[in-house]
């Protein structure tokens, strides 16, 4: 498996994080983020959650942000999993795995990538809830 | 001719994923925005060939992809 990728199918924790520790044995410590989509956002119920992205720039970016991430934190591999297809409460929608040989650095790179990742892949959700469809502009 | 994406609620509100516009001489971001008809959105965020260019100055040349999208909102 790739350790990077954008994909309609669910992901499963274990079998990434057991990708992740098959890269070295010098991994002490690994962190993960893993986001869910919520029933209620913004102060209304949410049905469904689509994404949209943007093939070929998203990927790029994820490349990125991990190379990024392996000379900024003393790390030794990332694996980031995003889902691009229409999400129901519960669902899981992103997985990040960091492995280093302390817990300090794993823990600093997987809230760092999961910050930037918001910030700079061009991925988008709109939520459905009992008003209609609406965009999601906020990335808190 | 370049060719111009549009994404999230842009698209929605456009009602188009894209588009081709012809290469004027000293065309930038800026012109490629205006003729779209993407001045109205704020903020606004610009790839060129798939690498954020929001500098509104930074030049377009045949061929290149423009992207024209809302700011992120994954993970």
């Amino acid at each position: 498996m790739d350790s990077i990728r954008i994909q309609q199918d669910d992901f499963s924790i274990e079998a990434e994080v057991d990708a992740l520790r098959e890269k070295s044995k010098r991994i002490g410590g690994i962190a993960t983020f893993l986001g869910c989509a919520r029933d209620f956002s913004e102060g209304r119920n949410v049905f469904s959650i689509e994404f949209e992205q943007y093939a070929g720039m998203a990927e790029k970016a994820l490349f990125a942000l991990r190379d990024e991430a392996l000379v900024r934190f003393d790390i030794i591999e990332a694996r980031i999993i995003h889902r691009v297809t229409t999400v129901h409460a519960g669902d899981q929608i992103v997985l990040i795995v960091v492995g280093a040989e302390h817990r300090k650095a794993a823990f600093e790179a997987c809230e760092w990538l999961i910050d930037e990742l918001k910030k700079r892949v061009p991925i988008w959700k709109k939520e459905t809830t009992p008003d209609g469809e609406s965009w999601v502009t906020e990335h808190p | 001719m370049i060719k111009v994406l549009f994404f999230g609620v842009i698209a929605e509100k456009l009602k188009r994923h894209d588009m081709e516009l012809p290469v004027q001489t000293g065309m930038t971001v800026a012109d490629v925005v205006h003729a779209a008809g993407c001045e109205d959105f704020k903020p606004l965020l610009v790839a060129v060939n798939q690498t954020q260019a929001n500098d509104l100055n930074a030049p377009i040349q045949v061929g290149d992809e423009v992207a024209l999208m809302p700011p992120f909102s994954g993970g």
